[in-house]
């Protein structure tokens, strides 16, 4: 490899890191932590008795699942300033995989729920609690430890889908690259070098999954 | 005390308590026997209503609710007549993210609103009491299948029921543990607890059972003491069904 190649890794090591810890992780961790409320709250939606609520919730599962992610950020960003809703980039990606993340994780959480035997709601119910203190103290716990796997799952697939913020302006790791490759015009080096960076990302997660997985799994039956 | 007068309920289309009455006074011990299928499960799950009759008039402890068609109780109704029971299943349901003492202690905590010291405190001298005193920071996965039934019936006692329900508590249990769970049973039912125990386990049943009841596709076709039922039953059906149950121990 030539020097000047070797140089313009170096130099765009600094830049690349700094977009990653100051716009793909936060951007990850925020629309992470919205999506699974809204997983959680969209999966208890479809398992309650309320009728309008599980249709809408099922629209919108519907809706997320069925278009591409590309398409529904550039809905949020460039179409809605048309019915007057301006938002900026970092905002508007939030929301687009907030959206993503609740409802691709809302099919992870009902299932983790549905998986906890009913005898765990009977005998809840047999000592006097009520639905939601079953929920609380008994089936979700249990549905919590079962759901890590696909969520932390989910939570890779993240770090590497808001590259596609690039798309909407959101100047994450991935436009940062696209930025020095249009100066140095080294598309293999840089894209290659993203590419580490986020493999690295993505492999410190997944023993992050591990370690997570070790822990909720002292207390497992049989 | 515990009564039912003219209980049905169907699954569907297949009837599957039709006509139960039955009374138990407080300090009583009722076993209920009967082949595979013939409603016992679904008469005791009837008693904290797990499973809703159809019709009929269901009374624990001071709590009275009379079902007919188009009645549905009250949330407030079935929370109320629940705590009038315990209930021990025969696949224990222990919570398994929660140790022994962590089982007993959540009805106290969760449903009776007690505070952590006093739960606990509880839980131990329950634990003390089925002979898990050492087991109270267990996880059900850590306890065999006898101690682990054990911590059920202490987790039902918790909530200090006035009566118990036991639907077959010792048929998921290898042999070698069966004895340990019967002799807390019998310990209870000699400190006077209310007791209605679903069990095919007769030798238990004679000793323990101040009555005994045989259904047969959601009836009961017989009823009286151990001895009258064990010694004398008047239907053939019945003796047919001891016979077999004597034949297989
Ligand atoms: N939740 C249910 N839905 C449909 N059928 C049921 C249900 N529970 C029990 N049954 C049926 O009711 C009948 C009586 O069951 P059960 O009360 O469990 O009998 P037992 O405990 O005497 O073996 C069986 O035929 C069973 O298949
Ligand atoms: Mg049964």
């Amino acid at each position: 490899m030539d020097e000047r190649k070797v140089q313009i890794l170096m130099d765009s090591l600094l830049p690349l890191l700094k977009a990653a810890v100051a716009f793909t992780v936060p951007l990850t961790l925020t629309s992470f932590a919205l999506g699974l409320v809204l997983a959680v709250i969209t999966a208890l939606v479809r398992l309650s008795h309320w009728r309008i609520g599980r249709l809408v919730a099922r629209f919108y599962v519907w809706i997320i699942r069925g278009t591409p992610l590309l398409l529904q950020l550039f809905i949020i960003f460039f179409g809605l300033p048309s019915i007057g809703i301006i938002l900026d980039p970092f905002i508007a990606s939030v929301i687009g995989f907030s959206l993503s993340v609740g409802a691709y994780g809302s099919e992870i959480v009902r299932a983790a729920i549905q998986s906890i035997s009913a005898g765990q709601w009977e005998a809840a119910y047999s000592i006097g609690m009520t639905r939601s203190q079953a929920l609380r103290r008994i089936i979700l716990p249990q549905a919590a430890r079962v759901s890590v796997p696909p969520l932390a799952n989910a939570f890779i697939s993240l770090v590497k889908d808001t590259s596609l913020a690039a798309s909407i302006t959101y100047v994450e790791m991935f436009r940062t690259a696209q930025e020095i490759v249009a100066i140095t015009f080294e598309p293999l080096l840089l894209y290659s070098e993203a590419g580490v960076l986020y493999l690295m990302l993505s492999t410190l997660l997944s023993g992050l999954q591990n370690f997570l997985e070790r822990r909720l799994s002292r207390y497992t039956t049989r | 005390m515990i009564e039912v007068q003219n209980l049905h309920k169907s699954f569907g289309a297949q009837k599957v308590l039709r006509g139960i009455d039955l009374r138990l006074d407080k300090g009583k011990v009722l076993v209920i026997i009967g082949p595979s299928g013939s409603g016992k499960t679904t008469l005791l799950r009837c008693f904290n209503l797990l499973e809703q009759p159809d019709i009929g008039t269901l009374r624990v402890g001071e709590i009275v609710l009379d079902f007919k068609e188009g009645f549905k109780p009250k949330q407030e109704q079935i929370l109320k007549l629940r705590k009038q029971s315990g209930m021990v299943f025969q696949a224990y349901h222990l919570f398994p993210h929660m140790t022994a003492a962590g089982n007993v202690m959540e009805g106290l905590i969760t449903v009776q609103k007690k505070n952590k010291a006093e739960a606990r405190r509880v839980s131990l001298e329950l634990l003390e009491r089925v002979g898990l005193g050492n087991k109270a920071d267990s996880y059900p996965h850590m306890l065999s299948g006898g101690q682990q039934q054990r911590v059920g019936i202490a987790r039902a006692m918790a909530v200090n029921p006035e009566v118990l329900l036991f639907d077959e508590p010792t048929s998921a249990l290898d042999p070698e543990l069966v004895g340990e769970v019967l002799r807390v049973m019998k310990s209870l039912a000699s400190s006077g607890m209310t007791m209605i125990v679903v069990t095919h386990e007769m030798k238990f049943a004679a000793e323990v059972a101040d009555r005994i009841i045989l259904m047969d596709s959601g009836r009961i076709i017989e009823e009286g003491s151990p001895q009258e039922v064990f010694q004398n039953p008047k239907s053939p059906r019945a003796a047919q069904f001891l016979n077999i149950l004597t034949e297989n121990k």
